[in-house]
């Protein structure tokens, strides 16, 4: 409860200071795009990150659940998927809305685009299989294998997919890593990732919660 | 054969080999697809359908001709995947609609029947390759400056089409809905291979860029990770 609020109130101050203490980035006003554009760095980029983080966690509670068959690791599994797929077309929308901004275009099929659209296919092939087989145990190693079969076949995507065209996506100008963010930036950022990680956190826990019940009556009704 | 004291026969077999059974799987499956063609007639005449489809509405020179070595590549990858997808699921759903499933799991080690189910599958999609590749060159007057590069795309491209969707062939045999459902799972999974093939089959037919193979190279790799999955999961899906 303690934590919900704090995270509640710390979420909020990361929205004011992202629109009120941070400042604009300068090179991309320098690059003649509008002034109040760089700010959805601090909703885009965390959905992005947070969409990687489910869909790795998802991942490897598959490979768990493969190996020792417990329940609760495709409870993870699936609770992570769907999670990494709505952290996953936030992030979409939002790039969307900054390629709109930036680049002249809501969609231009920019290869970060391209592996977006990809990623988000590979998951909703995922929820049609898991919807499509009616046993559950029959369901959930299916999905594992499918969810694994899937995290090989990206890699060849991240080589593929530039070697088609160059990327507009700005990486140097923002990656915080590089000398090249202002420290107000950084701090409202990483606060931003922290926030975000610690939603993600709470929605994930839920919904685990939520399989569990529901698991939980599905075992009484065979009783 | 061997006769013991009592006059019984007895048959001495060596112990069987993965190789052994899968080959075994392998020409099983060919004799029983010689006998209905169901899976052979619905990849070619899919394939054939849409060729005939392109071939008419686009002709031999309805494109620009600077624009025909990656428009041509795109229709002929395109044509090549989605026919491959209408009938490789085949290969196991008809296991489980015939019911032969629980006797070819006691007869064969799931690694074997993998390779087996691999083995025919390539053998359909070779087959496919072989008429609908040479057709669509002649209708399409598709000029090809490097034909040994196209060669070997082609192959590398049919091997990883195979590789890609046999595992997932198994997986939706024992679901619902199997044939939206094959297509759906597989495409995700395929996409990184159709775009290296038809960037291939584009650099193929320009004749630049061709040294050191790289699409060739990324499609074999693709194979060869593809296929060690599916050795490694095919047990999971089988056994289940």
């Amino acid at each position: 409860m303690i934590v919900r609020s704090l995270l509640t109130i710390w979420m909020a101050l990361i929205i004011v200071a992202a629109f009120l203490y941070a400042e604009p980035a300068t090179d991309f006003v320098a690059a003649g795009f509008p002034r109040q554009v760089s700010r959805i760095l601090f909703f885009h980029v965390p959905t992005a990150w947070i969409a990687t983080l489910a869909f790795l966690i998802s991942m490897i509670a598959s490979a768990l659940y493969l190996a020792k068959r417990n329940v609760k690791a495709d409870y993870i599994a699936q609770s992570a998927a769907e999670l990494g797929f709505l952290f996953c077309v936030l992030a979409t929308v939002t790039g969307s809305i900054f390629a709109k901004a930036t680049w002249g275009s809501f969609w231009n099929w920019d290869p970060r685009q391209t592996s977006i659209v990809i990623l988000l296919m590979i998951y909703g092939a995922y929820f049609a299989l898991r919807s499509a087989v009616p046993d559950l145990e029959r369901k959930r190693v299916l999905a594992g294998v499918y969810s694994i079969l899937a995290f090989a076949a990206v890699p060849f995507l991240v080589f593929v997919v530039p070697r088609i065209t160059s990327s507009l996506h700005p990486e140097n100008t923002m990656n915080p890593a590089s000398p090249g963010m202002d420290p107000k930036t950084l701090k409202v950022f990483l606060g931003s990732l922290f926030a975000y990680t610690g939603l993600f956190v709470w929605m994930l826990r839920l919904k685990i919660r939520i399989l569990t019940i529901e698991g939980l009556r599905v075992r009484d009704l065979f009783r | 054969m061997h006769q013991t004291k009592n006059g019984r026969q007895i048959t001495q077999t060596k112990p069987s080999t993965y190789l052994n059974e899968a080959v075994a799987i392998w020409f099983r499956d060919l004799r029983s697809e010689f006998r209905t063609r169901y899976a052979l007639n619905a990849i070619l005449m899919f394939a054939v359908t849409t060729l005939i489809a392109v071939s008419f509405s686009i002709g031999s020179f309805r494109i620009e001709e600077a624009e025909r070595p990656f428009l041509y590549a795109v229709l002929l990858w395109i044509i090549l995947t989605f026919s491959a997808l209408s009938g490789l699921a085949r290969s196991f759903v008809k296991e489980e609609e015939a019911g032969t499933m629980d006797i070819l799991k006691l007869s064969a080690r799931p690694q074997a029947v993998f390779l087996g189910k691999l083995l025919f599958n390539l053998t359909l999609l070779g087959a496919m390759e072989l008429i609908i590749v040479p057709s669509f060159i002649l209708l399409m007057a598709y000029q090809i400056k490097f034909p040994g590069f196209f060669i070997a795309m082609v192959i590398s491209g049919g091997l990883g089409l195979a590789a890609g969707t046999t595992i997932i062939a198994a997986m939706i045999a024992r679901a619902s809905a199997r044939g939206a459902l094959f297509s759906v799972l597989s495409f995700p999974l395929l996409l990184p291979l159709m775009i290296t093939a038809i960037k291939g089959c584009e650099r193929a037919a320009v004749g630049i860029g061709t040294a050191g193979w790289p699409e060739v190279k990324m499609a074999v790799a693709y194979v060869i990770v593809m296929v060690i999955m599916s050795l490694f999961l095919f047990p999971l899906v089988w056994e289940e």
